[in-house]
C-alpha cells in the first residue's frame, strides 16, 4: 500500500474508495477455498448439486456479500458495539442454560422467532471484539504483567465456562484459545505464558479423567489408543486416515473416492471433508488447499499488521487466530493427530453456522484493513 | 474504568509488541500448516500402500455363493431331485434400523402373522449384526419385485434369488433320497471346527436323510464367492463379476431306481403300510424301494410346522419309518424257501413224504398248519406250493437250526448291505450259538429247544428280516448262481460304482436251487397259494413267488389272524416273487404291514409292480407283444385252470379284469 487513497482524509470515506481498498486477493482466496468445498460436496453427493453443493455455494455467496458489506462498516462502529455484543453473548449463553433446546444431548441451541442458533457462535466474535476494545486503552506495561490482567482473564473465563457447561467442549476450547491468542498478541509476559502452558499441561489429565463427560473421555482415550475400539469412536480416525492414505500423490480421481462415496468416512460432508478431498485429489490437492489456507491466514494477519489502531490490530489478529485454530485442529483431527472434536474445516465444510461466523470475522478483518487509518477513540481520550 | 494516559512511546511500544507477536502468530500458523503438510506427505506418499489395502478391504467383500446342488436321477436319467429358483426375503440387523417396524412394513408385502413376526424378530435380534435372517421364502414374482423396488429405502432388507431343492415325485422317493433341510445348531456342531462356511449362509440346506445325507458332500459341490462392492453399512453397491470365484457345482448322482416302477409301487400300496423292494436278478440293481405310507419331502425342505410334524410322527402307520430298511418283520412262509434249501442241502430226498393232518403234536403243544383239514401227503415240491406247515415242522427236526441259519445267511438274511444310504437294521437269523450269546445274562433261556425248530422252519420265532434282505434272498434264488449284492447308487458324478454281480457263487448246488424255484413257480400255478393273485396276464411271461403271512402275536385269543382285532395286531402279509419264470430278470419282495395274508394283501400288489417292470423292459416287451401261437393254446391242465385268457394285454392297463373264480383258495399260508 504505497500510495493509498485512504491517506487522503476526504477520500477515505467514499464508498468506491472503500471498495477498492478491500483485499480482493484475500477475497479471491476465500472464494477458491469455498469453491473447493462445493466441488467436494458435489462429488460426495454422487455428482449432484443436491443436497449440499448448491446450498454451500449459495450460502457462501450470501456470506461474501455480507463480508463486503461489513467491510464498509467503520472500525469505530465495531469498537462501539464490542462490549454490547459481548454482554449480549453472555446473556444469551445464560439464556440457553435456562431455556435452550437440547439437541443430541447438548444444550446449545436457542430458538428465536423460528430461527435457531448457537449463542456460543456469537461469543466467538464477541470475545475478540471485547478484548480488543479492552486492550485498546491499556498500556503495554499493564498488558504485559500486572494484576489488571485478571480483568481479561475473567472476561475469557465466563463464556468458556458457560459453553463448556452446555456441554460443547470444542467451542469452549476455541473461545479460550481465541481469548488467550488476543491476550498473548497484546503483549502478555512470556513468564505468564510459560506458567499458563505448564498449568494447562498439568490440568489436562485430571480434567480428562474427572470432569469430562463419558463420550468426551472416550474420544480422548481413543485418540491416544486408536485400537481400543476400531468400530466405535476410533472408527472415525481410522477411516479418515485410510481415506487420506489411500489417496496417494494424485488421488483416486474426482468422484472415485471409495471411502467417502461408500460412506465409510463419517461426517464426510462436514468435519471430514478434508479427508474426502485427500482421497480424491491426493497429496497435490491437499497441499494446494493448505496453501490457500496459509495465504488467507497471511493476508488476514497483514491486515492486522497494517492497522493504525490497536483495537483494529487486535480484533483482526484475534479473528485470524480463531481461523488458524480451526484449520489446524480440523487438519490434525482428520490426519489422526488430534482427538475427534466437532470442529469443521472453515469454508470447506458444509455447514452454515461456522461459515457465517468466519465470514463475519473476515468482514471485521476487511473493515480493519479498509479503515486502517481511522482514528479510534474511546469516550475519554483519543488514541491513534 | 478510568482511561489511563498513554504516551506516544507507549503507543509505539504497544505496536511494536503487537507486530512481534503477530509475526509469531504467523510463524505459528506456518509451522502448524507445515506440520500438517508433513503429516500428509507421510500418510499419502510413504504409507499409501498400506492404506490402499485397507481401503480395498473396506470396499470389497467376498460373498459366498452356494454351488448348485447336484441332481439325483433315476437309472434312465429322469430327475428325482432338482433345484428350482426361490425368491427369498432377508432382513439383517443394522444401525439406524428397527427390525420391528421393518417387519411391520414387510408384512404389507408378504403374509406374516404376529406370531411369525415375533419369532423372526427374536431370530433377527439374536443373529450377529448384518447377518441376514431369512424372513420369507418362495415369494411370488410379484412379491419379489414389489419388495425389490422398496428395498433400497428399507435398511437391512434384501431380496434375492436363490435355489431350493425340489422333489418332483413328492413322496415316492422320500425314504430313499431323503430330503434337505435348514442347517441347525447340531449340524454345525457335528461338522466340528472345520465347518464349511457355506453352512452358515442364510437359507442353506443340507441333506438330512437317505441319499441326500449320505452323499451330501458330493451333492453340495464347493461354494464360490461373488466379489461385491459394499458401503459402510454392508450394503451391496456393485457386483464385480471379474473378481468372482466360481462355484464348483455338486455332482450328479444316478440311482438304479426306476421312476415308473417306484411310483407304481407307492400307488398300489394305497392306504396300506409296508415296503416293496425290487431288484434286477442279473445285476443286483435296486429298481424300486418304496415304503408306504410316505410323506412329501418338499415339505421338509420348506420346514415343517409343529402340527405337520406331530401329525406325521403320531400316525399309527408311521410314514417317517423306512419299512424297507429299518422295519423288521418275521418273514413267515416266504422263509420256507430257505428251509427247503436246508432240507435239500442236508441230503434229504425231496420226494420223501410227510402226511399233514392239519398240524403236528410236538413237545406237549399242537402246532397248527394254516389249513385246518390238512394237506394230506406232501413232498417238498407240494409243500412249497401249498405252503404246508406240517411238512416243514417235520423236516425242521431232521435238518436242525444250524443248517437253516446257514442257508438264510447265505441268501443275505440278517445281513447289512452297503447300498450307500444309512438306516438298515440287521434283523436276526437265530441259531443255538446266537441264542446263547443273546441270553448271556439269563442262562435259563440259553438252550435251543427243539420246539423252536418248528417255528423257525416257517419263518417265525426269533427270526426277523427287513424287506431289502427278502428282496436280496429272492434275487439270489432267481439268479441261481451268484450271491448278488444290491446296488442303489449307480454313479456319482459320472463315476460308475461297482455292480452287485461281481460276487462269488452261492454255496448251493444248481439242482437244489432249481428245485426250490420250481416250487415257487408252482405257488403261482393253479392250486398254488398265490395262483389267483399272481397272474400277470402278460402272455407266456409268468411270475414265480412265495407267499407269507407272519404272526404278530399268538392266535389263541381273538379271531384267526387277528381279523377284526386292532390294526396293529393283525398279521403281516408278505410275498416274494421273480419273473419271468423261465429267464428271471426281476426279483421282488413286498411286505404289507398288518395286511393279513400274503396272498391277499401282498401278492396282488407284487403283481402290479412286477407288471410295470416287465412292461418297461424292452426285451420282454417284444416277447409279450409277439402274437401267441393260437393252436397250441391250452394243451395241459394248467391252461384249463386259467380260463378264457381273462386278461387282455395292453400296456396301459395294469389290472386283470378278474381272477379265475375256480382257483380261489382260502387264505394264504401260515
Amino acid at each position: 500500500m504505497t500510495v493509498s487513497a485512504l491517506t487522503r482524509p476526504g477520500e477515505r470515506d467514499r464508498l468506491i474508495v472503500k471498495l477498492s481498498e478491500i483485499d480482493w486477493v484475500f477475497t479471491l482466496t476465500l472464494c477458491l477455498i469455498a469453491a473447493a468445498g462445493a466441488l467436494m460436496l458435489f462429488s460426495i453427493a454422487g455428482s449432484s448439486w443436491e443436497p449440499w453443493a448448491a446450498q454451500h455455494a449459495i450460502r457462501f455467496a450470501i456470506c461474501l456479500l455480507m463480508m463486503i458489506a461489513l467491510a464498509m462498516i467503520d472500525v469505530r462502529v465495531w469498537f462501539a458495539i464490542a462490549y454490547p455484543l459481548y454482554v449480549a453473548g453472555l446473556l444469551l449463553l445464560v439464556a440457553v442454560e435456562a431455556v435452550g433446546d437440547t439437541r443430541l444431548g447438548a444444550q446449545r441451541w436457542l430458538s428465536i422467532g423460528g430461527f435457531s442458533f448457537q449463542p456460543s457462535e456469537v461469543m466467538k466474535l464477541g470475545i475478540v471484539l471485547a478484548l480488543a476494545r479492552l486492550y485498546h486503552g491499556v498500556s503495554a506495561e499493564r498488558a504485559r504483567l500486572s494484576w489488571w490482567l485478571l480483568i481479561p482473564a475473567v472476561m475469557v473465563a465466563l463464556p468458556v465456562l458457560l459453553v463448556a457447561h452446555q456441554p460443547d467442549l470444542g467451542t469452549a476450547m476455541l473461545i479460550l484459545m481465541t481469548g488467550v491468542a488476543v491476550i498473548v498478541l497484546a503483549g502478555l509476559s512470556w513468564k505468564i505464558i510459560a506458567a499458563g502452558a505448564a498449568a494447562f499441561l498439568a490440568i489436562v489429565p485430571p480434567f480428562v479423567l474427572f470432569v469430562m463427560h463419558d463420550y468426551q473421555r472416550e474420544r480422548v482415550l481413543n485418540f491416544l489408543q486408536p485400537e481400543r475400539d476400531p468400530s466405535g469412536t476410533g472408527y472415525h480416525s481410522l477411516q479418515s486416515m485410510i481415506a487420506l492414505g489411500s489417496g496417494g500423490l494424485l488421488g483416486k480421481g474426482y468422484g472415485l473416492g471409495s471411502q467417502s462415496q461408500l460412506n465409510f468416512l463419517p461426517e464426510k460432508q462436514t468435519d471430514f471433508i478434508f479427508a474426502t478431498l485427500a482421497e480424491e485429489f491426493g497429496f497435490v490437492g491437499c497441499i494446494s488447499v493448505l496453501i490457500l489456507y496459509a495465504a488467507a491466514i497471511f493476508m488476514a494477519l497483514r491486515a492486522a499488521y497494517l492497522s493504525h489502531s490497536h483495537f483494529g490490530r487486535l480484533a483482526a489478529a484475534g479473528v485470524t487466530a480463531t481461523f488458524t485454530v480451526y484449520v489446524l485442529i480440523n487438519g490434525a483431527m482428520v490426519m489422526g493427530l488430534a482427538p475427534v472434536v466437532g470442529i469443521p474445516m472453515p469454508m470447506l465444510s458444509y455447514g452454515g453456522t461456522v461459515m457465517l461466523t468466519v465470514m463475519i470475522g473476515f468482514g471485521l478483518v476487511q473493515s480493519v484493513r479498509v479503515h486502517r487509518y481511522s482514528e479510534v477513540t474511546s469516550g475519554k481520550g483519543t488514541f491513534v | 474504568m478510568t482511561q489511563p494516559h498513554i504516551f506516544f512511546e507507549e503507543v509505539n511500544e504497544r505496536q511494536g509488541v503487537f507486530h512481534r507477536r503477530a509475526v509469531l502468530l504467523g510463524g505459528f500458523a506456518g509451522v502448524g500448516l507445515a506440520a500438517l503438510g508433513a503429516r500428509l506427505a507421510y500418510l499419502q506418499l510413504l504409507e499409501t500402500q498400506r492404506y490402499e489395502k485397507l481401503a480395498t478391504s473396506n470396499q470389497f467383500n467376498f460373498k459366498l455363493a452356494p454351488a448348485p446342488r447336484g441332481l439325483i436321477v433315476d437309472r434312465n436319467g429322469a430327475v428325482l431331485a432338482a433345484n428350482r429358483p426361490n425368491f427369498r426375503l432377508m432382513v439383517a440387523r443394522d444401525k439406524d434400523m428397527d427390525p420391528e417396524s421393518t417387519l411391520k412394513i414387510l408384512a404389507g408385502f408378504v403374509p406374516m402373522d404376529d406370531v411369525r413376526q415375533r419369532r423372526l424378530l427374536r431370530d433377527i435380534r439374536q443373529a450377529p449384526k448384518r447377518a441376514p435372517v431369512s424372513v420369507m421364502e418362495d415369494m411370488s414374482w410379484e412379491q419379489f419385485s414389489a419388495i425389490n423396488v422398496r428395498a433400497p429405502e428399507l435398511r437391512g432388507v434384501t431380496a434375492d434369488m436363490g435355489e431350493v431343492r425340489v422333489y418332483p415325485h413328492g413322496g415316492a422317493f422320500a425314504h430313499v433320497i431323503g430330503y434337505v433341510a435348514k442347517v441347525n445348531k447340531e449340524d454345525v456342531e457335528a461338522a466340528g471346527p472345520n465347518t464349511d462356511p457355506i453352512m452358515l449362509h442364510p437359507g442353506f440346506r443340507i441333506g438330512k436323510q437317505g441319499v441326500e445325507k449320505a452323499f451330501d458332500a458330493e451333492l453340495r459341490g464347493r461354494a464360490g464367492a461373488n466379489k461385491v462392492e459394499v458401503d459402510a453399512n454392508g450394503r451391496e453397491v456393485r457386483h464385480d463379476e471379474g473378481g468372482d470365484i466360481p462355484a464348483i457345482p455338486g455332482a450328479e448322482i444316478q440311482l438304479t431306481l426306476d421312476v415308473d416302477i417306484q411310483n407304481r409301487a407307492l400307488e398300489v400300496f394305497g392306504e396300506e403300510s409296508g415296503g416293496a423292494v425290487m431288484m434286477d436278478c442279473r445285476t443286483g440293481d435296486i429298481l424300486c424301494m418304496v415304503s408306504a405310507p410316505s410323506f412329501d419331502a418338499n415339505r421338509f425342505v420348506r420346514g415343517l410346522t409343529g402340527a405337520e410334524y406331530r401329525a406325521l410322527a403320531g400316525y399309527e402307520r408311521k410314514p417317517l419309518l423306512d419299512k424297507c430298511l429299518t422295519g423288521l418283520y418275521p418273514p413267515g412262509s416266504t422263509f420256507k424257501t430257505m428251509t427247503a434249501l436246508a432240507v435239500l442241502a442236508a441230503g434229504i430226498d425231496p420226494e420223501a413224504r410227510v402226511s399233514c393232518g392239519g398240524g403236528m403234536q410236538f413237545g406237549g403243544r399242537f402246532f397248527h398248519c394254516h389249513k385246518k383239514g390238512g394237506h394230506g401227503s406232501q413232498n417238498l415240491h407240494e409243500a412249497i406250493k401249498n405252503s404246508c406247515d406240517t411238512y416243514f415242522y417235520s423236516m425242521s427236526l431232521r435238518v436242525g437250526p444250524d443248517r437253516i441259519a446257514q442257508a438264510a445267511r447265505a441268501f443275505g438274511l440278517g445281513q447289512l448291505f452297503d447300498i450307500g444310504i444309512p438306516g438298515q437294521k440287521k434283523g436276526t437269523v437265530p441259531d443255538p450259538a446266537w441264542k446263547k450269546r443273546y441270553f448271556s445274562k439269563t442262562p435259563a433261556q440259553q438252550p435251543w429247544w427243539p420246539g423252536e425248530n418248528l417255528s423257525y422252519a416257517i419263518g417265525q420265532g426269533y427270526l426277523q428280516v427287513n424287506c431289502l434282505q427278502l428282496a436280496v434272498m429272492t434275487a439270489r434264488l432267481a439268479n441261481a448262481r451268484k450271491a448278488l449284492n444290491p446296488r442303489l447308487v449307480k454313479s456319482v458324478g459320472g463315476k460308475e460304482l461297482p455292480p452287485g454281480s461281481a460276487v462269488p457263487d452261492l454255496p448251493f448246488s444248481q439242482e437244489h436251487l432249481a428245485y426250490v424255484r420250481a416250487g415257487m413257480a408252482a405257488v403261482t400255478e393253479a392250486g398254488g397259494t398265490a395262483f389267483r393273485a399272481s397272474q400277470l396276464g402278460l402272455g407266456d411271461i409268468l411270475m414265480a413267488g412265495k407267499t407269507g403271512t407272519a404272526q404278530v402275536r399268538n392266535y389263541s385269543k381273538g379271531g384267526p389272524r387277528g381279523k377284526g382285532g386292532p390294526w396293529s395286531l393283525r398279521d403281516h402279509g408278505l410275498f416274494v416273487a421273480f419273473a419271468p419264470v423261465d429267464a428271471p430278470r426281476y426279483a421282488l419282495a413286498v411286505i404289507v404291514q398288518h395286511g393279513m395274508g400274503g396272498s391277499t394283501a401282498a401278492a396282488p400288489r407284487a403283481r402290479e409292480i412286477m407288471r410295470t417292470a416287465l412292461l418297461k423292459d424292452p426285451d420282454l416287451r417284444a416277447r409279450i407283444e409277439k402274437p401267441l401261437p393260437m393252436p397250441e393254446l391250452a394243451p395241459d391242465a394248467g391252461a384249463s385252470d386259467m380260463p378264457d385268457a381273462p386278461v387282455v394285454v395292453t400296456p396301459g392297463r395294469l389290472t386283470p379284469t378278474a381272477g379265475p373264480a375256480t382257483a380261489r383258495k382260502p387264505g394264504g399260508s401260515a
